[in-house]
């Protein structure tokens, strides 16, 4: 791993809790830049919590996040995000060219119209998805995978080059799968960094550079290969070992 | 506002009721579609009902019935209200639902008993408070209108200058707040909103009934509009036609403007939900009824399709015994393809006729091209999000890629 000495994010002492729980103690994470990283761990490890309370969408009891060296609130330009999309209404009144250019605001301004480059532009996010046909479909139209096209389309949009995205294969048939995977290796390629809840050990192994194994503790950080050993995968999900890894679902969805 | 009175081609009086029911109504309808989609409504109703008691006490503090200070009353038991349901909902025992029943009840128990308490006082001006229940829209004063019109344009300006803030912390708030915006500060905003809507149609509407107000004009834009842009004007003017026609019905025929305008109202969304192109009850069941009756009838066109390469054509009873298809289905599917022109008769006997071959042979296409999907669309390689309808499988994949396909499915039969 040719990591550059600044991770694209750091995550310093984070302790999250919910009510009397501990969700994440004490977590330190780094993960490299131009490099494709992800968070594993069972269920209720802390994984998702991790990503919003370094991005501060959740109160933490204490901790630091840095996105590039600096602290996340001066740093907002520099990191998209993929949220979960079991919380969204699928039946809001919007478009999937509106759902795309919800990510040029931040950086075009909350009252500025939106011009001919930025169009061009969400035009170019909507292609890199492959949902050019799509633009003036209403979001709740599509199908699962389309759905998350569009979101991933929406933080390309942001163009930041560090990129959080929160179970990004929840729900997604296989077809979809293969085709965003190939998209964040592109991207890395490119030299973004990408930082992705997953929960299939299988698809980490073979497609992540980087790993972070996660039991509202550290359990093992480092390469794929070196980090994801039985022993550590035992480790953070107890006695069960490794989870027998889920069926690949049948791509035709 | 004397200008905006002579406009109106109606007398005087009733002339101000109308712009002060349209005032409502854009107002109401444009700040009722944010409640709605935060799937918030309710506290629409709390608040309106945690208005009354504000109401009573700025009237015993004033001992007068001026509009501003009994709307500001209005307005300050509104935000207690909200503030206190939000602070019930912290604590974390209680759920945003009886959270808003706990308040909606309490401040609209208290703001009964104060009114009765003042009925009982010899104040000769009380006379005329209890219309803050069911609204009185006769009577309403030019006065009243300019206050009204003041607190219309601030909100709506306000809607209008956070539109994609809005719109983004409505859609995605997790989103919303990666990005930087104050989504907590945002969410009070709209309540805020919700309160000014209140304060605008409690004297015309009635604390009980002013959540038609929100909530209507809303649900009948969103049947008819996909984008958030489009939704809210046009619940605005949902909301100003019915409200301007409610108000003129009731003052006609004495009685409360609430019950009238909700039942308007009311009405409206029940149209809307039935008949609204793509999402309304009725368009979809026929759309359903269409369909089944289109599978049915290809059903039977492959049945006589394939029965001809098995033997003698057969008469309606056997495809009936064969296809084990119910008798009256079956008999209308045999009257659409006879419409179609698809079937010839020999006496008793089925045949089809060149269309109904021809139209046979695409569905059994269509079936074999599914078949050949599920077993080698992997190795299509379709290089964009487009995915595969079952139903018509060439238009969905295109013609380029139902082609392969076809190749594919070949080279393997081989």
């Amino acid at each position: 791993m040719t990591a550059t000495p600044t991770p694209a994010l750091e995550v310093r002492r984070l302790t999250v809790s919910y009510g009397a729980h501990p969700v994440l103690w004490d977590v330190d994470a780094r993960f490299p830049a131009s490099a494709l990283s992800a968070i594993v761990g069972p269920n209720g490890a802390g994984k998702s919590t991790l990503l919003k309370a370094a991005l501060g969408l959740v109160a933490s009891d204490g901790g630091q996040t840095l996105i590039e060296g600096r602290p996340v609130r001066s740093a907002r330009d520099r990191v998209a995000y993929v949220p979960q999309r079991d919380a969204i209404d699928w039946d809001f009144p919007i478009t999937v060219r509106e759902v795309v250019e919800m990510g040029r605001y931040a950086a075009t301004g909350w009252l500025r119209r939106v011009g001919r480059s930025q169009a061009a532009l969400v035009d170019a996010c909507l292609e890199r998805v492959g949902m050019t046909g799509y633009a003036a479909r209403q979001i709740g139209e599509l199908s699962g995978g389309q759905r998350q096209r569009v979101f991933i389309a929406r933080a390309l949009a942001q163009q930041a080059p560090v990129m959080l995205l929160d179970e990004p294969f929840a729900g997604v048939d296989a077809r979809t799968e293969a085709s965003i995977l190939k998209l964040l290796h592109e991207l890395r390629d490119e030299g973004s960094s990408m930082v992705v809840v997953h929960h299939d050990l299988t698809t980490v192994r073979s497609a992540f550079d980087w790993a972070l194994l996660l039991n509202v503790r550290v359990v093992a950080a480092g390469p794929v290969g070196e980090t994801l050993t039985p022993a550590n995968v035992r480790r953070a999900y107890g006695a069960a070992a490794e989870p027998v890894d889920q069926a690949q679902a049948s791509w035709a969805g | 506002m004397g200008w905006l009175i002579d406009l109106v081609p109606l007398d005087y009086s009733d002339a101000v009721v109308v712009l002060g029911a349209m005032l409502l109504g854009i107002t109401a309808g444009a700040v009722g579609v944010l409640a709605v989609l935060r799937q918030r409504s309710l506290v629409g109703d709390a608040l309106a009902h945690a208005a009354l008691p504000g109401v009573c006490i700025a009237f015993i503090a004033t001992g007068a019935k001026d509009a501003t200070s009994l709307l500001a009353g209005a307005a300050i038991a509104g935000l207690v209200g909200a503030l206190l349901m939000v602070g019930i909902e912290r604590t974390g025992r209680i759920r945003p639902d009886a959270a808003i029943g706990v308040v909606l009840s309490s401040f609209f128990s208290l703001g009964i008993v104060l009114l009765t308490y003042i009925a009982s006082t010899d104040n000769s001006n009380q006379a005329g408070l209890e219309k803050y229940l069911f609204g009185q829209a006769a009577g309403l004063l030019e006065r009243d209108l300019a206050v009204m019109a003041g607190l219309a344009i601030v909100a709506l300006t306000l809607v209008a200058i956070g539109f994609r803030a809005l719109k983004t912390t409505l859609f995605d708030p997790a989103f919303a707040g990666a990005v930087g915006l104050p989504v907590r500060l945002l969410e009070i905003a709209m309540t805020a909103l919700l309160v000014v809507a209140i304060v605008i149609g409690l004297r015309m509407v009635g604390a009980i009934l002013m959540v038609a107000m929100l909530v209507a004009p809303a649900v009948a834009a969103r049947q008819l509009a996909g984008r958030l842009a489009l939704v809210i004007p046009l619940a605005a003017v949902i909301g100003a036609a019915v409200g301007v026609s409610g108000a003129l019905l009731a003052s006609r025929a004495e009685i409360p403007t609430g019950p009238v305008i909700v039942l308007v109202a009311v009405s409206v969304v029940i149209v809307c939900v039935l008949i609204a192109p793509r999402r309304g009850v009725l368009w979809r069941a026929r759309r359903l009824a269409r369909d089944r009756r289109r599978i049915l009838a290809e059903g039977v066109l492959v049945d006589l399709e394939t029965a001809i390469h098995a033997g003698p054509p057969l008469t309606a009873a056997e495809l009936a015994l064969a296809s084990a298809r119910p008798a009256r289905a079956l008999r209308r599917a045999l009257r659409d393809l006879d419409r179609a022109g698809m079937l010839r008769r020999d006496g008793e006997r089925l045949y089809l006729s060149q269309p109904g071959a021809a139209a046979a042979h695409a569905v059994l296409e269509r079936r074999d091209l599914w078949a050949a999907w599920l077993e080698h669309g992997s190795r299509l390689g379709v290089p964009d999000a487009r995915e595969p309808d079952p139903t018509d499988l060439r238009a969905s994949l295109g013609d380029e890629y139902a082609d392969r396909l076809h190749a594919l499915a070949r080279a393997a039969e081989r």
